[in-house]
């Protein structure tokens, strides 16, 4: 740069000389304004931005991640904003945010699962107005995220979609057999399951892991449901071994039932992890077995010859009817931010109808809606087999059904309390009812450690 | 002639040597370098080891929630624990993981030592491929063999049933209660073994060769020269293998977590998952470090033992 | 039994043995790099379970041009690399200070250097994080370049300890009644003699520094700044495992630690054998 270009650029710096002043000046040094508007605009450059770190979920959807890191680039440029974005999966979430918020260094603002905003709830911002906001432009919140997202009147998160499991059968030797999907596990699901299989040929008529794992705890939670039980009375207060015994006891010894009596299921499901049922189900080794969209979107993507084969239907009940637990992936916001509003205005941008959708074209089945007004986005009508993802949403419950969603009802959930209790009794050699007494006791506890 | 000023300055020196040497009584010989050398240490010991040890000691006296401060309740947690069924069971499953694997590395790192030293050809390539699993990161192994293990889609599975025709029908090896923990066992050894054998190398190369010839002269066979010379010889080296695994294997976390998170049923559930599970699951990290520091005195008293045989192993 | 046969016994069982070992060794990691050669249809449908049929490069070559996997390969060995030299070198004067030289509080160090070994990393890293961020290197390579030692130094020094011990004092002495200072006597004497110890060490604290997973998650948030391990296990995305894919980068993550290994297996030995293994 020349000498007397950089006294001037000096002077700018000092506040001696208006910015007009400066380029004026600088035409006259150098013959043009060229020079001086490439020292604006590298002054400008150099200017440190804003820093927001934004943690995501890294899906099993890859092309929708792709779509969101792209969106909050483009929106990072518009705002002249420096964003590091960080991408976890299920497994290292949980250490990453408690080791951050505990060392004081959480990210700005995260996306995070059904359970993060009642886990974090101490270190998070109060997002009742945005989350308002949003609701409001699109129709208003489902209930059942509404009740999610909220706690004590106070919105904890702003909801984003919902990724709900639905039953997974294959059509192609459903049709062979002529028969027609199951409504309720006992006796449909475990009749079906008899006589589809073919254990010589190692192909189990049902695959549900009863082990610790997301899949297990959830079809636990829907079991009890589904007999009339659960783990929470009308009030929140444990029921798990006292109110609803009886009908969590039938729960239990039906779940188990699958494995010991009905013979229904491979011989290693005991041990399977969240990606079992997904491996095995591909590997065309079950013919039916309950997931998210994961597995759909796994097979879709990589035009896998079942998914062509798969049916996608309505999780079955049983007695007392037929129960989803819900998912609500949503958006938090830590008090420690600095730049709330950013914050705020990088939510608004990604839950734009338009940008929305084009993350949800990608999806699979996987982003389902959570406002009213994303319930009849024609994408839904796009394959049949969404039909099942959006009906299961609509009448999902929350955790603690039929009390309120509570943090003590996340723990338990996040303890793994149920799958544990269903190990006592395939493992462990338990009756049902002394493994439900045997969990109910641990429920009491974090009943009384939730509270205070 | 000294002038007054250099005499000062004499005396003064003197002074610091007197001085200097009264220091060397109290603080030792080598006092200035000896601090010097191990002051790097002691800096790293302090800050990036005893400070957060501190911490954590001060946290399992507390209840304290992610994100809320901790509230004092004294040894509340450790009592709370002592009567927890779920505890105890990883406690008796610790134990089983821990002696069970280190029984086996221990025949297996002698078995390895003993190859490895008789005369064979490309010794040193062996020695290096015997190696492996203890170097290749853990993470990797162990999803290695989630992958092994896969019931429907495994290799060990395919090997049994369809190739060796050992069994009718493949085996849920993480699944079932009366495998899984054997399963994990059998990886913790594989990933384990090769330090022992390489130990034991060591240590019997060490062994001075006269001692066999004597052993030789007096017509001992090769069983015999084996008790009565390198099984001695090694006895020291053994003992500090050992107890150096013991701790090793009593913390490893990443091979029981990745294999099964402590399942089916709680039949692998050792005391890191544990801690683990309370911490990240529960998020009661106040408890979750007394689970963790509660096996403590038991390891101390490892540390003191280990800590006695090197010492004894550095006087010879 | 003819007598030849009867002598070469010994052989023969080293041979069998030996080759059970390397079975047991080496067939998980020619399965792990067979997974990464085979195509998505061969690994569901148990055909050619052994050998790849065909044998694909797809897994390979998006690892290495459509993610970071280079710039997790350099910071690997950034991270490694500083943290053993930086662990090598504290352990090295710490242990010739412990092991020769006489000052208050020697027992009471080589103690506390013991009892680190006690302190459980699955529960540490909370703490340890919050250390981290006080001195201001949260999220950078050099956090884990100094976290590393905390765990890599005990080991090192009481290797070296008991290699300081196996080098005969009377060197020392010599060398200072011919004018050398301690620390020229420790520099120029004792530090050659130890260059086995202190290579095997340095191997050791490599070897550990390379496979770290816990605190590379934890204290790295950009994902650039990643290291091999966490970065694998990033390629798990929600309950999909892509196991071609994984093991690929297993296998080139694995390859250069067993390379370093067959050729410098002897200085561990060497190292070891002289250190503080000696019966």
């Amino acid at each position: 740069m020349d000498r007397r270009l950089r006294d001037l650029a000096d002077q700018l710096d000092a506040g001696l000389i208006a910015r007009r002043e400066f380029l004026r000046r600088a035409v006259v040094l150098t013959g043009g304004t060229a020079a001086g508007l490439a020292v604006l605009r590298r002054r400008a450059s150099a200017q440190p931005k804003t820093k927001l770190r934004v943690w995501l979920f890294k899906s099993f959807v890859t092309a929708g991640n792709d779509v969101v890191a792209r969106q909050i680039e483009a929106w990072a440029k518009e705002r002249n904003v420096e964003v590091e974005t960080d991408w976890a999966t299920f497994g290292d979430r949980e250490q990453k945010f408690v080791a951050a918020i505990e060392a004081g260094n959480p990210p700005d603002m995260a996306e995070m699962n059904l359970y993060g905003p009642m886990r974090y709830k101490a270190a998070l911002r109060d997002a009742t107005k945005i989350a308002t906001d949003v609701a409001s432009a699109k129709g208003g919140l489902l209930p059942f995220a509404e009740r999610a997202m909220k706690l004590d009147g106070k919105f904890l998160a702003v909801a984003r979609y919902s990724m709900t499991t639905v039953f997974f059968i294959r059509k192609d030797i459903m049709e062979a057999k002529g028969l027609k999907p199951p409504k309720v596990y006992d006796p449909d699901v475990v009749e079906f399951a008899r006589k589809t299989q073919d254990p010589s040929k190692d192909l189990w008529g049902f695959g549900q892991t009863l082990n610790r794992s997301d899949d297990g705890d959830g079809f636990m939670s829907n079991i009890l449901w589904d007999y009339g039980g659960g783990v929470w009375d009308k009030d929140g207060k444990p029921a798990l071994g006292t109110t609803f015994l009886k009908q969590n006891a039938a729960a239990l010894q039906f779940a188990v039932d699958t494995i010991q009596k009905h013979k229904i299921q491979p011989p290693g499901v005991m041990g399977w992890t969240d990606p079992s049922n997904n491996e095995a189900y591909m590997a065309g080794k079950l013919v039916t077995t309950n997931n998210g969209a994961s597995l759909y979107y796994a097979m879709v993507s990589k035009k896998h010859e079942l998914a062509a084969n798969t049916l996608l239907v309505l999780t079955p009940g049983g007695p007392a009817g037929s129960f989803v637990g819900s998912s609500c992936y949503n958006w938090a916001i830590f008090q420690k931010t600095k730049h709330a509003e950013l914050c705020e205005d990088l939510i608004r941008w990604v839950e734009d109808e338009k940008r929305f959708t084009e993350y949800l074209q990608v999806s699979v089945g996987q982003a389902g809606p959570v406002y009213k007004a994303r319930v009849d986005n024609p994408y839904w009508k796009s394959d049949p087999n969404y039909d099942a993802i959006i009906q299961n949403i609509l009448r999902c419950v929350n955790i603690g059904y039929p009390g309120p969603m509570t943090p003590a009802a996340a723990e338990v959930q996040g303890q793994k309390v149920l799958t544990d209790m269903a190990g006592r009794v395939v493992v462990g050699g338990l009756s049902a009812e002394a493994a439900l007494k045997e969990a109910h006791a641990r429920v009491e506890e974090i009943y009384k450690m939730r509270r205070t | 002639m000294a002038t007054p000023a250099a005499r000062l300055r004499a005396s003064a020196s003197l002074s610091r040597a007197t001085l200097d040497l009264s220091l060397a009584r109290v603080l030792g010989r080598d006092y200035r370098l000896g601090y010097l050398f191990v002051l790097p240490m002691a800096i790293l010991v302090l800050a990036l080891v005893a400070y957060p040890f501190g911490y954590a000691i001060y946290l399992s006296m507390t209840r304290k929630y992610v994100g809320v401060a901790p509230v004092w309740v004294g040894l509340d947690n450790y009592v709370r624990l002592t009567g927890d069924g779920f505890f105890r069971r990883a406690v008796a499953n610790s134990f089983v993981f821990t002696f069970g694997s280190v029984a086996v590395k221990l025949v297996l790192g002698i078995a390895m030592a003993l190859v490895l030293s008789a005369r064979i050809r490309g010794r040193s390539f062996w020695t290096g491929v015997l190696l492996i699993p203890w170097v290749a990161p853990t993470v990797v192994s162990a999803l290695n063999f989630l992958w092994i293990y896969d019931y429907s889609l495994g290799v060990l599975n395919y090997l049994l049933v369809r190739v060796l025709r050992l069994l009718p029908q493949g085996v849920g090896w993480l699944s079932e209660p009366g495998t899984a923990m054997a399963s994990v066992i059998a990886v913790n050894i594989w990933r384990g073994f090769p330090f022992f054998g390489i130990s034991f190398l060591a240590g019997m190369k060490a062994i001075p060769a006269e001692l066999y010839e004597a052993a030789a002269v007096d017509g001992a066979g090769a069983f015999q020269r084996f008790f009565s010379v390198t099984l001695p010889g090694l006895r020291n080296i053994l003992i500090i293998v050992t107890l150096l695994s013991t701790i090793w294997t009593f913390n490893d976390f990443q091979i029981v977590y990745i294999l099964t998170k402590g399942g089916p049923g709680g039949a692998t559930q050792v005391l890191p998952v544990f801690t683990y599970e309370i911490a990240f699951g529960a998020q009661r990290l106040g408890e979750a470090i007394a689970v963790a520091l509660y096996m403590l005195p038991a390891l101390a008293a490892v540390i003191i033992v280990l800590a006695r045989y090197m010492r004894r192993g550095q006087r010879t | 039994m003819s007598r030849a046969l009867a002598r070469r016994l010994p052989d023969v069982t080293a041979y069998a043995v030996l080759a059970i070992l390397v079975v047991v060794v080496v067939f998980p990691f020619y399965w792990m790099t067979i997974t990464a050669l085979k195509s998505e249809t061969q690994m569901r449908s148990l055909t050619s379970m052994f050998w790849p049929d065909p044998v694909v490069l797809d897994n390979f070559r998006h690892l290495l041009q459509q993610t970071d996997f280079g710039a997790w390969f350099r910071n690997s060995v950034t991270v490694a690399v500083s943290s053993t030299l930086l662990a090598t070198a504290i352990g090295t004067i710490g242990a010739y200070g412990l092991a020769r030289l006489r000052f208050l509080g020697r027992a009471f160090m080589s103690a506390a250097v013991l009892i680190t070994y006690l302190v459980p990393p699955s529960i540490l890293f909370i703490p340890l994080y919050a250390q981290i961020r006080n001195l201001g290197l949260a999220d950078s390579l050099a956090g884990l370049i100094a976290a590393y030692p905390s765990f890599t130094v005990p080991f090192v020094t009481w290797l070296l300890m008991g290699y300081f011990e196996s080098i005969p004092e009377e060197l020392e002495e010599a060398a200072m009644i011919d004018g050398a200072s301690r620390f020229g006597a420790f520099a120029r004497i004792v530090l050659p003699l130890a260059a086995p110890g202190v290579l095997a060490a340095g191997l050791y604290a490599f070897t550990q520094a390379w496979n770290e997973f816990l605190y590379a998650l934890v204290f790295i948030t950009d994902v650039k700044l990643r290291t091999l391990p966490v970065g694998l296990s990033s390629f798990i995305t929600g309950d999909v495992y892509g196991w071609g894919f994984l093991m690929a980068g297993a296998v080139l993550t694995t390859l250069p630690v067993i390379a370093a290994y067959i050729y410098l297996q002897k200085y561990m030995v060497e190292g070891l054998t002289a250190g503080g293994v000696k019966g």
